[in-house]
């Protein structure tokens, strides 16, 4: 034991602390993280870069000429929305894996752990603020391309015909996307110490693997009901006019090639059985794992 | 007042390779404790284990009473941890930084500020709107210890606190420690004797996971004998001159033709009589041991292998 001193104190005295709660706590940590991604250069990377595709796109739809847009939109603002979001699961896809490939793993492969971990903050509090951070980041980044889109079907269409109460549904589903495809890279992150493997391994899961897996089951005339990027797909298609689930496509002596379009109902039912298996599944790892470094 | 405690605390990572073994110890109050040891002896294991960043796989760690493995918030509340080489978001300024960790330990918008400029002028910090990512190590070192005092916490664990740090920067920092543990519990590891000698009361020494000693430094420092010192003349002195000087000593080398290094058999009769004998000689400017006491009792205690200790 070691006695106290009568001397005058070090500090400047009690500093008032109140006890803070776990969403005080989890306020701080979104703030704190969300002012990480803004300022870093994977962020203006992918936004300039969807920005850069979906103003081609928009370019080449204006060279075009507004008759030949409306033909091949089946003169429907709705559809012309649906084809140009065709892509926005893959921007949620990349920005998940950059922004949440690393998000926890930087914990344990780089300074930051010491910085945070030794804070009074349960570390679910710190993954969940993390989570919400990288979540509105990548919606961010998707909300490029929705303004794009938004722009060309006014242009095209005319502000009276763009359905906004679909639009918005849409942006809802994107977003539900993201929880999900933020969720598998959190966890990824949680068992991969590098935050360099871990981006990669997020963006190979669930676009390279994913994609090809879906195309082989496809193939085989399963629909692939297991796929997160297929759940994505309901993005799109909840503005899609001449919506079809299953098409049958002959390839000759009677055979026939079957592609899936996610129905929303169902793609949100992939997607929240996403969530539900690898966000628990990333707060337990989070939680289990040491600095051992 | 803080507390923190290490209870039968064993750590091992992987099959049979025991980082720490059986390690018991429990301080209270205000005041340094200093934590020595060989690089791998256990320190860092140890502190990590106190704040929940490892799991002991035998025994508990507690911080003001709470294990932080059951609670970690409820143990981390009252406790600033410096930590290996902490690093904020380098796209955080320093007042961000700062801020982050003073709203996770409670305080208010204002009392941040305050807080921030109290560690602005305690530590001599950077510009409070530089970026992390551009400060130089010894600058976020400072960013780093303060941001274990934000929220004035009672326990400090501090893991090499001045590693990084230039001259003036540790000559800072010490004194900072000298003034902070007068109303709070340091628990620090270092390998900078001189640091250790002029801030800590306490000492534990560690080795291959295992206590090896523990006492207060006077203690520690009293059951010491140096066994070489330097004696420097106020002028000049031939070889020849130290002949009396020869006649008690185990050794004396010139240093330089004023400076002589003297060994010898380490028990005060010889080291007052030498000093007599070198007066004799010439006048003696100063006549001091070679390193300090703790460095001698560390290269007493460390070599030995822990079954002997």
């Amino acid at each position: 034991m070691i006695e106290a001193r009568t001397d005058p104190p070090g500090s400047t005295g009690a500093v008032p602390r109140h006890r803070v709660s776990d969403l005080e706590q989890w306020t701080t940590i979104t703030v704190l993280q969300l002012g990480h991604y803004l300022r870093t250069n994977r962020f203006y990377g992918l936004l300039g870069f969807v920005a850069l595709i979906s103003a081609l796109t928009l370019a080449f739809q204006v060279n075009s000429g507004i008759a030949v847009v409306r033909y091949y939109q089946l003169n429907q603002c709705s559809e012309y929305l649906s084809n140009f979001l065709a892509y926005t699961g893959l921007w949620v896809i990349l920005a998940a894996a950059f922004f949440g490939g690393d998000a926890l793993s930087v914990d344990f492969s780089t300074g930051a752990g010491y910085y945070m971990l030794v804070l009074p903050i349960r570390r679910p509090v710190l993954l969940a603020g993390r989570y919400a951070a990288a979540t509105l980041v990548t919606l961010a980044i998707v909300g490029v391309s929705y303004l794009f889109s938004i722009g060309g079907a006014i242009y095209f269409f005319g502000a009276a015909t763009v359905p906004w109460a679909i639009l918005a549904e849409s942006v809802g589903v994107a977003a539900v996307f993201a929880l999900a495809a933020v969720s598998v890279a959190f966890c990824v992150s949680a068992f991969i110490r590098s935050p360099a493997a871990g981006v990669l391994i997020t963006v190979l899961a669930l676009y390279v693997g994913f994609t090809t897996l879906t195309a082989v089951v496809q193939l085989a005339g399963i629909e692939p009901w297991f796929s997160l990027p297929y759940a994505g797909g309901a993005i799109a298609s909840i503005l899609d006019t001449d919506f079809v689930h299953q098409q049958a496509i002959p390839v000759g002596a009677g055979q026939f090639f079957y592609s899936w379009v996610a129905t929303v109902p169902e793609g949100l039912e992939i997607m929240a059985a996403y969530i539900a298996v690898f966000l628990p599944l990333s707060a337990y790892l989070y939680q289990r794992k040491e600095s051992t470094g | 007042m803080g507390s923190f405690e290490v209870s039968a605390l064993s750590k091992s990572f992987g099959v049979g390779l025991p980082a720490l073994s059986d390690l018991s110890f429990r301080y209270e109050g205000a005041g340094a404790v200093g934590y020595l040891g060989p690089n791998g002896a256990g320190k860092t294991t140890t502190l990590k284990l106190l704040v929940g960043l490892l799991r002991p796989t035998k025994g508990h760690a507690y911080l003001n009473g709470i294990d932080p493995m059951a609670d970690r918030k409820g143990a981390l509340w009252d406790v600033g941890a410096l930590i290996e080489t902490p690093e904020p978001y380098p796209t955080l300024n320093v007042h961000e930084a700062l801020d982050a960790v003073g709203r996770a330990r409670g305080l208010s918008r204002d009392d941040v500020d305050r807080e921030v400029d109290r560690c602005h002028e305690l530590l001599d910090l950077p510009p409070l709107g530089q970026r992390v990512g551009w400060l130089s190590k010894g600058q976020r070192q400072r960013v780093a210890l303060a941001s274990t005092l934000m929220g004035d916490p009672s326990v400090l664990l501090l893991d090499e606190p001045t590693s990084g740090l230039d001259p003036a920067e540790r000559v800072l920092v010490r004194r900072l420690l000298n003034r902070l543990k007068r109303d709070h519990l340091l628990f620090m590891s270092s390998h900078q004797m001189l640091e250790v000698t002029e801030v800590c009361d306490q000492l534990v020494f560690l080795d291959h996971g295992r206590v090896l000693l523990r006492d207060r430094v006077d203690r520690v420092a009293g059951r010491i004998r140096p066994r070489e010192v330097d004696v420097e003349f106020e002028r000049p002195v031939a070889p020849e001159a130290m002949a009396t000087v020869r006649t008690l000593a185990a050794d004396v080398s010139a240093l330089s033709d004023r400076r002589w290094r003297i060994s010898f058999d380490g028990s005060d009769e010889t080291r007052v009589r030498l000093l007599a004998l070198c007066q004799g000689v010439a006048p003696v400017v100063q006549f001091a041991n070679t390193s300090l006491v703790l460095e001698e009792a560390y290269l007493e205690l460390i070599p030995k292998a822990p079954e002997e200790a």
